[in-house]
């Protein structure tokens, strides 16, 4: 029977090629779709699957409380926390520390044999890990031991890639190299293991592991002592005995805090609440700050999911629109299979057999479809997803069940409305569409392009929130800046001699140094407060450290007071400068007012007093997602990690060369290295970035699988009404009078959808947009001009067929009745 | 063989019952050849309809090989129906997607028959009917008489008791209609098919065994030959 459900269907299929062709294309692009958003969830889900201890590790989250209010939780903890967890708390059974070398932009790793070349390489993601770490993560060791990995001082362990690049073919075993670090110092280390990081991902996405033991960072640990309460830049993880509630323990950490870090956090003026947070959930965990590296965020995990859902579902409902509306070509076929003796179920499953074996065909496509577009989807969102058939054979098999169900689901309304036919007046031939199966035709066209509207202004407002990101003004000038990394002692150095050389140079503007620019991470901050008051006033303030023409090179304007400057020789790091939104914050009332006052910070006891000096316009240091928040520029005599050259207009290249030349000569040790200051910006927007391409792509699949499912119907409905057009064309009707006779019909669908559809996608992208603290609001013109390309849309896909018809000969269409 | 009492068929229109059929009883041995004559609206296909299960009555009593019909489910209906009653069409109305061959075998597949017999059943059929060489065709490349006579042979692959033909050479010319009702007869009498046929056609209602004429829903007269 199944056979011969599938033969007649297969027959059926190849009689209305136009139909099969459009359900066919409609449902492989939208599976296809499926398929790449479920591979893509299907990897951002597996994140430290690897980890054989993974349902026991836990990672410390603290949440910082100021004044009753809490600021956002971050996985960041003290030094000394890993190690007391692991004495107080017997059901931990082993801590281990990680702290990414969170200064260095690249860390530069030399390697120098005996007889050869010396190799230097610009290396990322290095970390500082206790040895105890590869006894609670999974690492696949292709040389060396893990058990002693990082036991000894000044050792390190590498990825594979990064052993590749040092060392080829050869060993890495028990190599040296030269590591140089702006956060861990400089120093030679042995290589004890390799690993390979395989293909699963983790939220650790290590290069290289240095030992704690034997860097700068040592010394600084040592120097934290027993204090619980601040420099919170650890990573701490903690291995549980099986069996162990995080709940239970999570209850006992504001007891360890109060005993711990009690008093200090009291001088500081905030409190601390820790929490666990498990190591397969870390990577979806977008509430939490700063960690390892990005998680993915679950709203945009939703998004993309609906998204693809509702492609299928449009591919489902062009099925269901197309096989109503040709039902009466199936009509009489009822009518005569009832009359032979079939039941409603068997016809049910006849119908339902062809949607499948439609679906199945459409599998196929996707399957293919999904191949092709894997490469292109891995750039769009800058993922590494395989497909293989045979590693992925349950996906595949995940993917079939998928396209059954897509199938049973959009052959079921059909099937139920086709089998339902009584055979005695289908048999007449008095077959008429009844006004229900009508209504629930045009209610599903209108759902179909609310799914459309409702795209188009997402992408439009997305892409207008990009637009303003890019050109807003951020309050310094982000163009014609080239930062060099200055990341060894020989270059920080050399950087006095290098600004003296290039300041000959007619195309410079001007030179500046600092600790952090704008667009990268500003790591130090402090609680600062107006003198006379106390900690628990202190205002979080992030802190940079320049030298004294950095301002004027960004181009920073002062609105009270002065920047740093040559002219004012007698600086030094007791003056600070602070933003607008600080002397603000700080109660001083007004930029004026802040002028040769005194904030202060207090450390461990110990007060430090600082005078302002000047007050700038607030700039975005951060990008636009955020508000601007207290910021202070000190004075600094050296030790800068970047310096700035701004460029007049003029040949880029020409003075990159100069400034090549120029590092060259005064550092010839290190490689140059070189970003615009604007592209450094740009790449906090990359997740953006990745949504809006996404979100477009998809948004251009769904009209256009929405426009199919209406060009078929139209195609339908001319056909259906030939007669009807040749009568009235004989009775003296314009071809314009048939044409809007023809469209007007659907082009109030279309309006009905944009009408139903813009108040969800207002509410919708009002939410999206308030994760940006500096946006581009909804107005009117969104919806102006959403509606005009909805309808200029609608009336190519309706007008064409309109025409067509309108413009055939009526004599034909009414001798062909 | 089957027993219509008071039959009735009625629309309601504003107050007004619209009667098509209009109180018919009616008594049908085994073995009778029927012909059913009558105007255009006077209830010919209804009443071929209510016989054949496909229409229900809005009154009466309808008794089929001593079954109460009027009283059974839809599913002993469909069983009582599958078992007993073949059906012939004025415009055949086979389905255009299938072979002859396959046309011909779709009420077996509809009555669970097993793919080898189906396979005996219809050979013998095509054998009989001497359409073998078509039975790859479909229907579109076939003539009307041509069509028709697959109409036959299906409506009886299932060794039917009762068939029903509502007029089955409508859309045939005379020479392919005297055909099909030299085959009527020929089935009538030799394999005791019973029949009942619709017809416009005093000649072709000639070969029955007893021509019923409806006027306005009723029995205006009934004769037998």
């Amino acid at each position: 029977m199944i056979k011969n459900y599938f033969k007649i269907g297969w027959r059926n299929m190849m009689k209305n090629k136009f139909f099969s062709f459009i359900n066919i294309f409609g449902l492989s692009v939208g599976l296809a779709c499926c398929m790449l958003i479920a591979l893509y969830l299907n990897y951002e889900t597996s994140f430290d699957s690897q980890h054989k201890n993974a349902p026991n590790v836990y990672q410390v989250i603290t949440a910082f409380v100021q004044n009753g209010s809490k600021r956002m939780k971050m996985p960041n903890t003290p030094a000394p926390m890993a190690g007391a967890l692991k004495q107080e708390y017997p059901e931990v059974v082993e801590t281990a520390r990680l702290l990414k070398l969170f200064i260095d932009d690249k860390t530069i790793i030399q390697y120098n044999p005996a007889n050869g070349e010396r190799k230097s390489l610009l290396e990322q993601n290095g970390f500082l890990a206790d040895q105890s770490f590869f006894k609670i993560f999974t690492y696949n060791f292709t040389e060396g031991n893990v058990a002693n990995a990082l036991t000894n001082p000044r050792t390190i362990v590498v990825s594979k890639k990064l052993a590749e690049k040092l060392f080829g073919n050869q060993p890495a075993l028990s190599k040296v190299i030269h590591v140089n670090s702006n956060t861990n110092g400089e120093q030679d280390y042995t290589i004890t293991g390799v690993f390979d990081d395989g293909k699963v991902p983790s939220h650790i996405s290590a290069n290289f592991f240095l030992s704690v033991a034997g860097g700068s960072m040592e010394g600084f640990i040592k120097r934290q002592g027993n204090d619980y309460a601040s420099n919170n830049m650890f990573y701490t993880y903690l291995l549980l005995k099986p069996g162990t509630s995080p709940a239970t323990l999570q209850a006992k950490l504001p007891t360890f805090i109060d005993k711990y870090a009690g008093k200090d956090l009291k001088n500081m003026g905030f409190q601390k609440e820790q929490s666990l947070l498990a190591l397969r959930d870390i990577h979806l965990s977008s509430e939490v700050e700063s960690n390892v590296t990005a998680p993915a965020s679950k709203t945009y995990l939703y998004v993309l999911f609906s998204i693809a859902a509702f492609t299928l579902i449009i591919a489902c409902i062009n099925f269901m629109n197309l096989s109503t509306a040709r039902s009466s070509k199936r009509s009489s076929e009822v009518g005569v299979r009832k009359v032979l003796g079939a039941e409603k179920s068997t016809l049910i499953r006849q119908f339902l057999g062809e949607s499948v074996l439609m679906t199945l065909i459409a599998f196929v496509f996707a399957i293919v479809i999904t191949l092709i577009l894997l490469p292109l989807f891995n750039q769009l969102a800058d993922k590494n997803i395989t497909l293989s058939a045979d590693k992925d054979t349950v996906l595949f098999f995940e993917f079939l069940l998928m396209a059954l169900i897509t199938g049973v689901l959009a052959g079921s309304y059909p099937a139920f409305y086709l089998s339902s036919f009584n055979p005695v007046k289908v048999l007449k031939g008095k077959l008429t569409n009844s006004l229900a199966v009508v209504a629930v035709r045009k209610g599903l066209v209108v759902f179909q392009f609310i799914i459309s509207v409702v795209l188009i202004v997402a992408s439009v407002v997305i892409a207008r929130q990009m637009n303003f990101m890019r050109t807003a003004d951020l309050g310094f000038a982000k163009d014609q800046q080239i930062v060099l990394p200055l990341r060894t002692a020989n270059a920080k150095a050399a950087y006095a001699a290098m600004k003296a050389d290039l300041q000959q140079n007619s195309q410079v503007a001007s030179i500046g140094a600092s600790a952090y620019y704008p667009g990268v991470f500003n790591p130090s901050d402090n609680l600062l407060y107006r003198e006379g008051q106390t900690t628990a006033e202190g205002r979080r303030t992030r802190l940079n450290y320049v030298d004294n023409n950095f301002l004027q090179t960004l181009d920073i304007k002062p609105v009270a007071g002065r920047l740093f400057s040559p002219a004012f020789g007698a600086d030094t790091n007791v003056n600070i400068i602070i933003n607008e939104k600080a002397a603000k914050e700080y109660g001083f009332g007004s930029a004026q007012n802040a002028i040769n006052k005194k904030i202060q910070n207090n450390y461990q006891g110990n007060t430090t007093a600082y005078t302002i000096v000047g007050v700038v316009k607030d700039f975005h240091y951060e990008d636009l997602h955020l508000p601007v928040t207290p910021y202070g520029f000190l004075l600094n005599t050296g030790g800068y990690n970047y310096m700035v050259i701004h460029a007049k207009q003029g040949n880029m290249a020409s003075m990159l060369k100069t400034i090549e030349a120029s590092w060259k000569k005064y550092d010839p040790n290190d490689p140059f290295d070189y970003t615009f200051m604007d592209d450094d910006f740009q790449k906090n927007y990359q997740a953006d970035t990745r949504l809006a391409g996404i979100v477009s792509y998809f948004t251009v699949v769904a009209i256009l699988i929405s426009c199919l499912g209406l060009f078929g119907l139209a195609a339908f409905s001319a056909e259906q009404r030939t007669k009807e057009i040749g009568v009235r064309k004989v009775l003296g009707a314009s071809v314009k009078t048939i044409v809007s006779l023809l469209s007007v019909d659907f082009l109030k669908l279309i309006i009905a959808s944009v009408i139903i559809a813009s108040p969800i996608a207002w509410w919708l992208m009002n939410k999206w947009l308030q994760a940006f603290a500096y946006r581009k609001d909804i107005d009117w013109t969104i919806f102006a001009y959403t509606a005009t390309i909805a309808i200029f849309i609608g009336l190519i896909t309706i007008g064409s067929q309109a025409l067509k018809a309108a413009l055939a000969n009526p004599v034909k269409s009414l001798r062909s009745e | 063989m089957l027993s219509l009492q008071h039959i009735s068929k009625y629309y309601q229109v504003g107050g007004n019952k619209n009667f098509v059929i209009n109180d018919i009883s009616l008594d049908i041995d085994e073995g009778e050849f029927i012909s059913i004559m009558g105007p255009s609206g006077s209830g010919k296909s209804t009443l071929l309809n209510i016989i054949g299960m496909l229409d229900e009555p809005t009154d009466g009593f309808h008794y089929f090989v001593d079954q109460p019909v009027h009283q059974l489910k839809e599913k002993q209906r469909a069983a009582l129906y599958k078992q007993y009653i073949g059906f012939v069409f004025q415009a055949y109305h086979l389905i255009d997607e299938l072979t002859v061959y396959e046309n011909i075998e779709t009420p077996l597949i509809y009555q669970d028959v097993k793919g080898s017999e189906r396979k005996a059943m219809v050979a013998d059929m095509l054998d009989r009917f001497q359409i073998v060489g078509k039975k790859d065709l479909f229907p579109a490349q076939l003539s009307g008489g041509q069509q028709q006579l697959v109409g036959i042979a299906r409506a009886l692959i299932a060794k039917p008791k009762l068939l029903l033909a509502d007029e089955p050479t409508g859309n045939l010319n005379s020479k392919q209609g005297e055909e099909i009702m030299e085959l009527f007869r020929k089935l009538n009498k030799e394999d005791g098919v019973t029949i009942i046929q619709v017809t416009h056609s005093e000649k072709n209602a000639e070969y029955g065994t007893r021509i019923i004429n409806l006027l306005d829903g009723r029995v205006e007269s009934s004769r037998k030959l």
